[in-house]
């Protein structure tokens, strides 16, 4: 029970990895909000699990004020906040309108500031009671290096990648600890959308085969897994963590540490 | 005990962050393995086994490999600083920094990655010294950067059977540290610097190293691999031209 007495806040939380995030804080003992924009979140399915859901479109600053209010007048404090709403818009950037731009920034670098931004007067109320508080975002190893047809995307996670160290620099003197983490492919709706959303650039392979093709270049020959992901978040919001600051971690199975081109 | 069961191989195990790794490894419940150069440490705990060993001796580390059996972590710890610029450094200095910190590293995985378990965990000490170049420390930079390469490709080669990760401390409260500082004109006002460049306004302890160590070598980990991890209480974060500090 690494977490116990402690607050946290996952945004996504209804999703496949903001999920697997509050099901193992709940397990770790944390009181848990899980918010996002319907309970059901992107998995479609409701399940009691013993968070607090909480209404959050990360996009609109009322309701990430909102949603803070509602953690101060009943938690009075918050030791962690996880940022990982996310989207993903599939296109070059000539095929991106500026519509589908703006809602990708709007959702993974403007959800991610506008929650920060509003959790600061909570999260130092938690550090000055003498233990770390912890944010941790959701960049992408496509913020360091680019997959092909996501622009949009990858920028976005670039400038979380750069958002987290800034913050980091401003508010480690407070006691707040920033991180971001950095997926590669997990097994999630949204990786399920990317293979199924657009098959014809498979080179005539099925679907099944693209996604073992993808595999096959991992050196762990396997897609992670939310409780993946949801390991490390659990290591980073702990006090285990309480010197690690201002890093992206990349947790891709090993995707990332070799030179290898694509071959979908 | 997220380690119950397993055996450790720790290099470097008589002082500083090897040490902090040892003891954090028992209290997770694995049986632990060190060694070093010279005789056993007096205050080593008797369930820690000890071999006197100098890593860069490729007979004397396959020779305990040949002996030690079931070994699922091995943490290559041991390493040697020389503060030096390439123009000053002798042969003994390549000599040492290169025999311990790249042969030495090399040695122990050509002589376990064969004889370790399916789902064994490699973890090297690399620095943010491989990354972003300590000034007077050129061999020093450029071992650590052959051990990040390294653990790139032992990740790659030897995946999914093993997985193979290096982390990168910053400055760490050790002997090392305090011999940087001893090269400063002002030893006080270099300490008082270094600390404002860390967001954590402290230097790092060997125990915050280890406890990453305890996660890369625990079955959490299970599809972190080839990766460098670096805990330096963010200071690589920032940029070293903050105007802060002029």
């Amino acid at each position: 029970m690494k977490l116990e007495g402690k607050t946290a806040l996952v945004t996504g939380g209804r999703g496949g990895i903001g999920r697997a995030i509050v099901s193992r804080f709940l397990r770790e003992g944390a009181r848990v909000y899980a918010a996002d924009l319907t309970p059901e979140g992107s998995l479609a399915r409701h399940d009691d699990d013993g968070s607090i859901f909480v209404k959050l479109d990360v996009t609109q600053e009322a309701d990430a004020v909102a949603a803070l209010e509602q953690v101060a007048s009943e938690a009075g404090q918050l030791d962690i906040l996880v940022n990982a709403a996310g989207t993903e818009i599939e296109k070059t950037i000539e095929e991106t309108s500026l519509e589908e731009w703006n809602l990708s920034f709007a959702v993974n670098v403007t959800g991610t500031f506008l929650a920060s931004k509003h959790s600061l007067p909570l999260m130092r109320k938690a550090a000055a009671s003498g233990a770390s508080a912890s944010i941790i975002n959701f960049g992408s190893y496509d913020g360091f290096i680019a997959d092909p047809g996501l622009a949009a995307y990858c920028a976005t996670k670039g400038a979380v990648h750069a958002l987290t160290r800034a913050m980091a620099c401003d508010h480690g003197p407070e006691g707040i600890r920033v991180n971001a983490i950095c997926p590669g492919y997990v097994d999630t709706p949204m990786l399920q959308s990317f293979f199924t959303g657009d098959g014809s650039g498979a080179g005539g392979k099925s679907i099944d085969q693209l996604q073992q093709a993808v595999r096959d270049v991992h050196p762990m020959r396997t897609f992670g897994t939310p409780e993946d992901i949801a390991n490390l978040v659990n290591w980073l919001a702990s006090d285990e963590a309480r010197y690690a600051s201002g890093q992206l971690w990349v947790l891709d199975g090993g995707l990332s540490a070799q030179v290898q081109q694509m071959k979908l | 005990m997220r380690l119950a069961g397993k055996r450790a191989l720790v290099t470097g195990g008589r002082q500083g962050i090897g040490r902090g790794i040892v003891e954090a490894f028992r209290r997770e419940g694995a049986a632990v393995t060190t060694c070093g150069r010279g005789p056993r440490p007096d205050n080593l705990p008797d369930d820690v086994i000890w071999y006197p060993l100098d890593v860069a001796d490729a007979d004397a580390v396959e020779k305990l490999a040949s002996a030690t059996d079931g070994t699922d972590i091995l943490v290559n710890n041991a390493g040697v600083q020389v503060e030096n610029t390439v123009a000053n450094s002798t042969d003994a200095d390549w000599e040492a920094v290169i025999g311990t910190n790249c042969r030495g590293v090399f040695n122990l995985c050509r002589a376990y990655v064969p004889r370790m378990p399916e789902g064994s965990s490699i973890i090297n000490i690399g620095s943010i010294s491989g990354r972003v170049a300590d000034p007077s420390m050129a061999l020093y930079n450029a071992s650590k950067a052959f051990v990040h390469g390294l653990t790139r490709s032992i990740a790659v080669d030897h995946g999914p059977k093993i997985r193979c990760n290096a982390i990168c401390p910053g400055w760490i409260e050790t002997g090392m540290l305090d011999a940087g500082f001893e090269l400063a004109s002002d030893p006080a006002a270099a300490r008082e610097d270094a600390l404002a460049r860390h967001a954590v306004r402290r230097f790092g302890r060997p125990e915050d190293i280890a406890s990453m160590a305890v996660w890369l070598a625990s079955d959490e980990a299970a599809f972190a691999t080839g990766q460098l991890f670096t805990v330096d209480g963010g200071m690589t974060a920032a940029s070293p031209l903050n105007p802060g500090l002029f």
